[in-house]
C-alpha cells in the first residue's frame, strides 16, 4: 500500500515536472542584459557577515550575555543572517539570468566568462536555499533550547558549499565577466554586490 | 497501423541521431549519443526479426536489457553535466544511487503487487526497467525543482535528454500503475501510449539539439585578455579589497 502511494507520488510529481516544463517552453521571459543588472542588485555585506559566522564573537555573546540576553541577541543575528542569505540568493538569481543571455553570445570568452559565472551563482543559490530552510525552521520553532543551542557558526558551510567563500568567488567571476564595463559602472557592480 | 508503429520512432530517432552528428553530441553527452545510435540499431534488429518468434524474442529482451544498462549511463551523464560543479559534492554524489535504490525497492514493491507474465531471467530484465522508469523520473522531476528554486538554467542539452526521458517515463509509469486495470484492454493501450509517449519524447530531443549550444572551452585554451581588459580587471580587484 505504502509503496503504491510512493508510485503515485513519484508519477504526480513527474506530471507537474511535465507540465513546468511545458509551461516554460511557451512562456518567453525578456533576457537579461547588462543594464538589467547593477541596479538590481542588493550590496551584502561580507564582514558583517564574516562576523555573524565567527565562532569567536558567537562565544563572547554567550560568556558575556545572561541566557535571556543571549537568547535575544541570537534571534537578532539569525534575522540578519537571513537578510544577507536573501540578499545573495537575489543577486545570484540576478546574475544566473544575466549569464543564462550571455550564453548565447557568439564569442566563445564571454561565454566561458557567463558559465563560470552562472556556476559560482548556482552554488551560491544553493547554499542559500539550505541555509534558509534552516535559519527560518529554527526561527519558526521558536523554542528558547533550539534558539540556545543553534549556532551561526555551523551556517558556514551546506552542502560542502562555504557560502561566504563561494560568495567571495561569485563577486570574482561577476567582476571578469563585466571586465567591458566603464570603470565607475565596476565601481558599482563591485559596491552593489 | 503495426508498420506505423515502427516507422514513426524509426523515423524520428533517425532524424534525432542526424541532429546528434550534426551538434557533434558524441563530445558533449557520449551515453546519449550511444544510447540513440543503440536505439536506432534495436530498432532495425527488431524489424529484421519480426518475422520470426524465437529469434524476435531474444532479440527484444537483450535489447531491452542493454536499454536499461544505457538508461543509468545517461542518467548519470545528465546529473553530471547539469550540477557541473556541484557534482563534486558528497551529498549531490549520493543523488543517484538513491534513486536507484528507491527506483529498485519500487519496482520489487511492484513485483509483489502485480507480479510480470514473464518467467526466469526476463522478470529481472522487467524489474530493472521498471526501476530505470523510477529513477528517470526521479531525476528529471528533481531537475525542474531546482530551476525554480535555485534558478537551473533549463535550455541545455542535458535538461533536454532529462525532459525526455522524464515525460517517457512518466507516462509509461502511468501506463503500468493505472492501465494494468484494464485487463485485456491493457496490451493495446500499452502499445498506443507508448509509441506517443516515446515519438514526443524524441520530438522533445529534437528540439532541445535544433538549437546549437556553445561548448565551453576551459579557461586555458582562450586567448589572453587584452592588456586593456587586463588592467580594468586588475583595477576592479583593487578597489574590491
Amino acid at each position: 500500500m505504502l509503496s503504491i502511494s510512493f508510485t503515485w507520488l513519484i508519477v504526480a510529481w513527474g506530471v507537474l515536472a511535465c507540465i513546468y516544463m511545458l509551461r516554460r517552453a511557451w512562456s518567453r521571459f525578456p533576457k537579461r542584459d547588462v543594464d538589467d543588472v547593477i541596479p538590481f542588485l542588493y550590496p551584502v555585506d561580507i564582514s558583517l557577515a564574516e562576523s555573524l559566522l565567527d565562532p569567536a564573537s558567537e562565544f563572547e555573546y554567550r560568556w558575556r550575555l545572561t541566557p535571556q540576553e543571549f537568547r535575544a541577541a541570537q534571534r537578532k543575528r539569525m534575522r540578519l543572517y537571513l537578510e544577507l542569505t536573501r540578499r545573495m540568493a537575489h543577486n545570484s538569481r540576478v546574475l544566473v539570468e544575466y549569464a543564462d543571455a550571455e550564453r548565447n553570445d557568439p564569442d566563445p570568452r564571454r561565454v566561458t566568462l557567463a558559465a563560470a559565472l552562472q556556476e559560482k551563482a548556482l552554488e551560491v543559490r544553493l547554499y542559500a536555499l539550505l541555509t534558509t530552510i534552516k535559519l527560518r525552521s529554527w526561527l519558526l520553532l521558536r523554542s528558547d533550547m533550539v534558539i540556545t543551542m543553534a549556532a551561526l557558526p555551523h551556517l558556514r558551510t551546506a552542502c560542502e558549499i562555504d557560502g561566504l567563500q563561494t560568495y567571495s568567488a561569485l563577486k570574482s567571476a561577476a567582476t571578469a565577466a563585466f571586465v567591458r564595463l566603464p570603470p565607475d559602472e565596476m565601481d558599482s557592480l563591485a559596491r552593489n554586490l | 497501423m503495426k508498420l506505423l508503429m515502427w516507422f514513426i520512432p524509426l523515423g524520428l530517432l533517425s532524424l534525432l541521431l542526424a541532429v546528434l552528428v550534426r551538434r557533434r553530441a558524441f563530445k558533449i553527452l557520449p551515453f546519449f549519443f550511444t544510447y540513440v545510435t543503440f536505439a536506432v540499431a534495436a530498432d532495425l534488429a527488431r524489424f529484421a526479426t519480426l518475422g520470426h518468434p524465437h529469434p524476435y524474442r531474444m532479440t527484444y529482451w537483450i535489447t531491452e536489457s542493454i536499454y536499461d544498462i544505457l538508461g543509468i549511463l545517461v542518467m548519470y551523464e545528465v546529473l553530471r553535466s547539469v550540477l557541473g560543479g556541484m557534482a563534486r559534492s558528497r551529498l549531490t554524489r549520493l543523488i543517484l544511487p538513491v534513486f536507484v535504490i528507491v527506483g529498485i525497492g519500487l519496482s520489487l514493491a511492484h513485483h509483489e503487487t502485480v507480479p510480470p507474465r514473464v518467467t526466469g531471467f526476463l522478470v529481472y530484465i522487467v524489474l530493472a526497467e521498471i526501476a530505470v522508469r523510477f529513477v528517470q523520473v526521479l531525476v528529471f522531476a528533481g531537475l525542474v525543482t531546482l530551476v525554480p528554486l535555485i534558478g537551473m538554467r533549463w535550455r541545455q542539452y542535458p535538461f533536454g535528454v532529462a525532459t525526455g526521458f522524464g515525460l517517457y517515463a512518466t507516462v509509461m509509469l502511468l501506463t503500468t500503475v493505472k492501465f494494468s486495470d484494464f485487463g485485456t484492454r491493457f496490451k493495446f493501450l500499452w502499445g498506443i501510449t507508448s509509441l506517443v509517449a516515446y515519438s514526443v519524447a524524441v520530438l522533445i530531443w529534437i528540439w532541445f539539439f535544433s538549437i546549437p549550444q556553445k561548448i565551453e572551452t576551459p579557461v586555458s585554451e582562450l586567448s589572453a585578455p587584452s592588456p586593456g581588459d587586463l588592467k580594468k580587471y586588475k583595477d576592479a580587484l583593487r578597489r574590491m579589497r
